[in-house]
């Protein structure tokens, strides 16, 4: 899951957008305002994590340049100024979460999740899908009741099916949702971790629409 | 002396009017003794031509008769008693009141057919003697007035003078108390329109119908308010700003320290607590420089010496020699040699490392940093100058805000560095500007100080 992380402090932005990764989170970090509308405009995020305090474009501007283009994009927002009016400032312009600096990184990670959790339209953490138990927060899956052995990008690619169940996603896409700018990404990396998965969970639990992408069907 | 404007003014005005009063009293008093005297003396002289006119035989049952005369207008005034003594030109007694002293006749002859009206002291203490000599009908007629009959007619007067005033003062002391202290009411007003407020609220004073005495004392409170008003404002938002800047690297301590303690990878470990390290040195340098403006507000007294800005130039130089090879910038101190100004040698250094180290900076690779130093008979100055990507117009306004950083600055910073510069020109009585850095390009700060005089700095 792809996440924009916007803060121009480089010691909080590097700290947290290790945290993010290590929660499996793909992560780009935007310096300024006007970078991280760049960013919005280019690429589908399923979350903002927002510092108020920025060069440029104001976070609370560009929260309101989102909200002004209908876009619903969970926003989580964090920054230094965080009293009761600010909290309040903040959500009535359409932050979908307030968190004070100084923070603890579990509890935005914690705070992370439940926002990417609630778009999806789950309440719990845990995704169950026929007899597959996904625990996404500690990269866990068991089938039948058998721990299964996946590797962070696969599950990340998993995830990422599991929470479109029914939705053909394209090779692009998944991959957009795995690797951050930085990133080398291997032509055909998304393929490997397919066929890693099938190997793993069973040949038929990922579907190949040819010209279109993969695809796990609904749970009936 | 009495503070009370109350007191004071009613005292003053009640012993103005009672002077006023006084004088003109004793100047009616006067008047009134001369005229009742005047009168007097007439009514004793009738009396005298009528006793001289009378028949003998009526004479004595008039003199019996008239020996008091009655004063029956109700007052207290002493009774007017005249005494009469009638004789013929030899001396021959006809008539005399009761209870007359033995006194001698008056000889003297006064000139026939003219009436005269003696009326000088006989030589007895008790009594005024009017004589009067009439040749025509061969009479001598002398009246008796007692001594303090005149005096007594006087106080009578005076009396009756001063009566109204007696009461009128007390009335006039008890109007005068009320007008003054109704006049003083929006004094009272405004006093508890001040006691009515809290430490917080600052808003002016604002009553109706102040009185023109009044209203500059209002208008002065109001200065004052206002001006204690943005004095808060900034300080409030000052502490705002401070406890926000400081939040900053306790959040990049507080997140790099929990990736040391979950992430796995050794590297990752040691790269995240380098990042503690250097968020805790930078949270370090943003106390230093608040408590550096927090003491350069208080304005501790510093002890001013000579000090040579040049040399202080190259100390600050050679001390960032480091920093400026690493980025591979030209640093120079250029102008006169020797400039001398008077001033705490810590403010100078404070005041160039943080004008250095802002334009290191912000200078782009390559770039050249300059000192200039130079000594006018008007002004000695200091100009610190790169050839950088500099700061916009409307940017430079803003520069000496504390915590003010540039929109587009990318370097981290406190955003304090030039407002201790500012505050430190503000106390060497200096004038700092800021222009375009070297060939048209970058920013240069200009302070000029005012020429050396020995003193120490408030």
């Amino acid at each position: 899951m792809r996440v924009l992380l916007v803060e121009d402090d480089e010691l909080i932005a590097s700290g947290v957008e290790e945290g993010l990764r290590d929660a499996g989170l793909t992560v780009d970090w935007a310096h300024d305002g006007r970078e991280a509308m760049l960013a919005l405009t280019t690429t589908e995020y399923e979350l903002v994590v927002l510092d108020l305090g920025l060069p440029k474009l104001s976070g609370t501007e560009l929260l309101d340049w989102l909200r002004g283009r209908r876009d619903d994009t969970p926003v989580l927002v964090m920054t230094a100024r965080d009293t009761v009016a600010d909290r309040v400032g903040g959500l009535t312009a359409g932050a979908d979460d307030y968190l004070g600096k100084p923070f603890d990184l579990s509890e935005l990670i914690a705070r992370c999740r439940a926002l990417l959790r609630r778009a999806h339209g789950r309440s719990t953490e845990t995704i169950q899908y026929r007899d597959l138990i996904v625990e996404p927060s500690t990269f866990t899956v068991t089938q039948g009741g058998l721990r299964q052995p996946l590797t962070s990008r696969e599950c990340a690619v998993l995830i990422e099916l599991l929470t479109h169940q029914g939705t053909p996603l394209s090779r692009a896409r998944i991959e957009e949702n795995l690797y951050g700018w930085q990133e080398e990404v291997e032509s055909n990396a998304v393929e490997v971790h397919i066929s890693n998965l099938r190997k793993k969970l069973g040949p038929g639990i990922i579907k190949t629409i040819r010209g279109v992408g993969y695809v796990m069907e609904k749970a009936s | 002396m009495t503070t009370s404007i109350r007191q004071r003014l009613t005292l003053l005005v009640l012993v103005s009017v009672a002077l006023v009063w006084a004088l003109a009293l004793i100047s009616s008093y006067r008047q009134a003794i001369h005229e009742a005297g005047e009168w007097d003396d007439a009514r004793i002289e009738q009396v005298a031509r009528t006793l001289a006119l009378v028949d003998v035989n009526d004479l004595v049952a008039l003199v019996n008769e008239t020996s008091h005369v009655s004063d029956d207008d109700g007052d207290d005034d002493v009774s007017r008693r005249l005494l009469y003594e009638v004789r013929d030109l030899n001396g021959q007694l006809l008539a005399a009141s009761p209870g007359l002293p033995g006194l001698p006749p008056t000889a003297a002859p006064s000139a026939p057919g003219k009436d005269a009206a003696n009326s000088a002291t006989a030589g007895v203490p008790e009594w005024n003697i009017h004589q009067l000599r009439d040749a025509l009908h061969d009479r001598s007629v002398r009246v008796f007035e007692r001594n303090d009959s005149r005096a007594d007619l006087g106080a009578g007067v005076a009396r009756r003078i001063a009566r109204p005033l007696a009461f009128a003062l007390p009335v006039l002391a008890l109007v005068i108390w009320a007008a003054i202290g109704s006049s003083l009411a929006p004094l009272k007003i405004l006093s508890r329109a001040i006691a009515a407020r809290n430490v917080d609220n600052l808003e002016t004073i604002d009553l109706q119908g102040t009185p023109a005495e009044v209203s500059p004392l209002v208008d002065a409170l109001n200065v004052l308010l206002s001006r204690l008003h943005a004095s808060l404002d900034r300080e409030r938002a000052f502490t705002a700003d401070a406890a926000h800047e400081l939040k900053s690297p306790l959040a990049a301590i507080k997140v790099q320290a929990q990736v040391a303690l979950t992430t796995r990878d050794p590297a990752k470990q040691r790269l995240a607590m380098q990042r503690v390290v250097e968020a805790v040195d930078r949270s370090t340098h943003l106390a230093e420089q608040l408590l550096l403006l927090a003491r350069l507000d208080e304005r501790i007294p510093a002890a001013a010496i000579d000090v040579h800005l040049d040399t202080v130039a190259r100390e600050c130089i050679a001390a960032r020699g480091a920093d400026a090879l690493a980025k591979g910038l030209e640093l120079s101190v250029a102008g006169d040699a020797y400039v001398t100004i008077e001033a705490p040698p810590a403010f100078v250094r404070i005041m160039l490392d943080n004008l250095v180290d802002n334009a290191i900076k912000y200078a782009e690779a390559g770039g050249r940093v300059e000192i200039v130093t130079r000594q006018t008979p008007e002004a000695t100055l200091l100009l610190v100058r790169d050839n950088g990507r500099g700061v916009t117009e409307q940017d430079r306004m803003r520069l000496s805000d504390r915590f003010f950083r540039a929109a587009d600055a990318r370097q981290s910073g406190t955003g304090l560095g030039l407002s201790i510069v500012a505050r430190i020109v503000d106390r060497l009585g200096g004038k700092l500007t800021y222009t375009t850095g070297i060939d048209g390009r970058g920013l240069g700060v200009e302070i000029r100080l005012p020429p050396s005089s020995r003193h120490n700095l408030p």
